[in-house]
């Protein structure tokens, strides 16, 4: 850098550079999502003829099978509701949870810590075996309630902690200043810190619907009925069903993905703040 | 926000009169204000993780001394020490730790690597900023199925698009990455950095915007180069938030399932059978619970230190104001 200050072209060849280098770099980590786009518009079948990097003839024939065909919007709904009451199950038990970890202290808050981010970071399919064999016993396989229950061990413990580093966030002046009035701590909880954590409560239950949506192990080994899959243990059936047929893959990842990426982006600061508190992966 | 505090304080403020304190019964101070209050807190959610989390916990313990097995269904009800036994002298299980092991460091580089350059480069763009980094973003934004679909089409071994642009590039020569045994982790590892470094990318950016400018206009002022800047100032700022990132994403990586499983399955041959896909593969296709149960315990404790080395660092990074 210090040699080309000499010239009074230096700053703009640096800034030339990194353009170029910046734009090099997104075209490599953007093309795997365009060459998805390319393979869905491509006419069925016709995938691995595709010579250019441009779909030949672009159909929407893809999406049209995929609805038609497929229950697609059935598999669809499934995430739809089970996403919703996993996240909000996750996100009603888990907040008061959080804002004990993050205000109050008492016996075991620490062993608790480790334990919630420990069930949170440890691989789902520790749980997703010893959970089918409960499951056997108690009835639960191949129901959408059961399922439920599976998605609500994912997202419990990242809602709790979530919620906890909400909570850190807030400053404890008002609930104070709330308590020496003669509020006693539960009210303080209710009327105070909960409506002040609202976004954050928002934006947990968006990521916890986001990570159920995502989830595909739990789905896969818990349900075996293919009216009770959710989408992303559909789609994923495609990559053996249809190996040949690679459009129909693209066309379901892109419908299965699109919703996401709407919703991350509209969330965007929420979410880049909750993965700085170590709470979202 | 000032605004919303007052409103906050002012519908608080009527059940906060010394009127409705006096009249509140001692039983409801005791529950919500005494030493009872942080177990009403925590009870619900311990009920909940109790049922979804705990007692699978203990069923996967219990099933580790059982011999729940299709292959050996009359010695269902025998306890012992024996899957333990099996576990230590199990080449595969070792194998998969190997792999796991392997698998991490790979993720692991590739994304420190790869978000490190993205946002060296993308810290002080002013145009288009926004249009950068959400280019960085939209990985994340991928579930681990469709980035294990969309890559299964990218590798695929005759038409795949990845083999069609290495003919461009000379003495490199296309094949079935994911069948070919010498490519199949390093096809694996990196759709998974392609998924997961955003996450440190971010963390970078974060990093970055913490580190004053007066310290490379000084430096600037000594003549120090930009590789100089990068390596006593950029990098000793970013040591904690690196060490940071470096565990959350080896237990990304020690977690990863779908995307290995869609793609490989564990093969070929078991070469890219991580500790995971073992664990399913064991439960699932072998149909032998009670020695899945007992690779899975191996993957928690596994975990738990990897936690624990995370909940160390954690406090020390000042994570909550980097932003």
């Amino acid at each position: 850098m210090t040699a080309f200050r000499a010239s009074p072209f230096a700053p703009a060849l640096v800034v030339t550079l990194r353009t170029i280098a910046i734009v090099g770099l997104a075209m490599v980590v953007l093309f795997p999502v365009y060459w998805m786009a390319v393979i869905a518009l491509t006419p069925t079948g016709l995938g691995r003829q595709v010579m250019t990097f441009f779909p030949a003839s672009p159909t929407f024939e893809n999406f049209v099978t995929l609805f038609t065909e497929r229950p697609m919007a059935r598999w669809i709904w499934n995430s739809i509701l089970v996403a919703t009451l996993a996240s909000a199950i996750s996100l009603a038990f888990g907040t008061s949870c959080g804002y004990a970890l993050s205000r109050l202290r008492f016996r075991g808050a620490g062993l608790l810590l480790i334990a919630v981010l420990t069930t949170q970071m440890m691989p789902a399919t520790s749980i997703v075996v010893p959970l089918y064999m409960l499951f056997r016993a108690w009835g639960l396989l191949d129901t959408m309630h059961g399922m439920v229950v599976g998605h609500v061990s994912l997202v419990v413990p990242l809602a709790t902690w979530m919620s906890k580093g909400f909570f850190d966030s807030i400053p404890t002046d008002l609930e104070s200043a709330a308590r020496i009035d003669g509020c006693t701590h539960g009210a303080a909880f209710v009327h105070i810190a909960l409506p002040l954590a609202m976004p954050g409560l928002a934006a947990i239950f968006i990521y916890g619907f986001v990570t159920s949506w995502h989830d595909f192990l739990f789905s896969r080994t818990l349900v075996n009925s293919q009216e009770l899959w959710t989408a992303a243990n559909g789609i994923s059936s495609f990559r053996g069903e249809y190996f040949t047929l690679q459009e129909l893959q693209m066309a379901a990842a892109l419908v299965f993905a699109l919703p996401v990426v709407v919703v991350f982006f509209v969330m965007q600061r929420w979410i880049v703040s909750g993965a700085l508190s170590g709470s979202i992966r | 926000m000032p605004f919303a505090r007052a409103l906050l304080l002012d519908r608080a403020r009527p059940m906060t009169s010394a009127k409705t304190a006096s009249r509140r019964s001692p039983v409801t101070r005791v529950l919500f204000d005494g030493p009872a209050f942080p177990f009403i807190m925590i009870v619900p959610a311990l009920l909940v993780l109790g049922f979804v989390i705990g007692l699978p916990m203990l069923e996967a313990l219990r099933l580790s001394f059982d011999t729940i097995a299709l292959r050996r269904p009359a010695a269902a009800g025998t306890y012992g020490l024996h899957n333990y036994a099996r576990l230590v002298s199990d080449p595969k299980a070792y194998a998969a730790l190997g792999l796991s092991a392997l698998y991490m460091t790979g993720t692991v580089l590739g994304s420190v690597a790869l978000a490190l350059s993205a946002a060296l480069l993308t810290r002080r763009v002013v145009r288009f900023s926004g249009l950068a980094r959400i280019a960085f973003l939209l990985p994340w934004t991928m579930p681990a199925v469709v980035t294990a679909l969309v890559w299964g089409v990218m590798y695929d071994g005759n038409f795949g698009v990845i083999n069609r642009l290495l003919d461009f590039v000379p003495f490199v020569d296309g094949r079935n990455w994911l069948v070919d045994r010498s490519s199949a982790l390093g096809a694996l590892i990196v759709a998974q950095v392609w998924n997961e470094f955003p996450v440190a990318y971010i963390f970078f950016l974060a990093g970055l915007k913490a580190i004053p400018e007066e310290l490379y206009e000084a430096a600037k002022i000594d003549r120090a180069n930009a590789f100089q800047q990068f390596r006593h100032i950029t990098l000793p700022h970013l040591r904690f938030i690196i060490a940071v990132i470096v565990i959350l994403l080896m237990i990304m990586g020690f977690k990863s399932f779908p995307i290995i499983f869609l793609l490989t399955g564990g093969g070929p041959a078991g070469a890219t059978e991580t500790m995971t896909v073992l664990t399913y593969n064991t439960a699932f296709r072998s149909l032998d619970f009670s020695y899945a149960a007992t690779l899975g315990i191996l993957a928690v404790l596994a975990s738990a230190m990897l936690v624990l080395g995370y909940l160390r660092l954690l406090p020390r990074t000042g994570h909550g104001d980097v932003m």
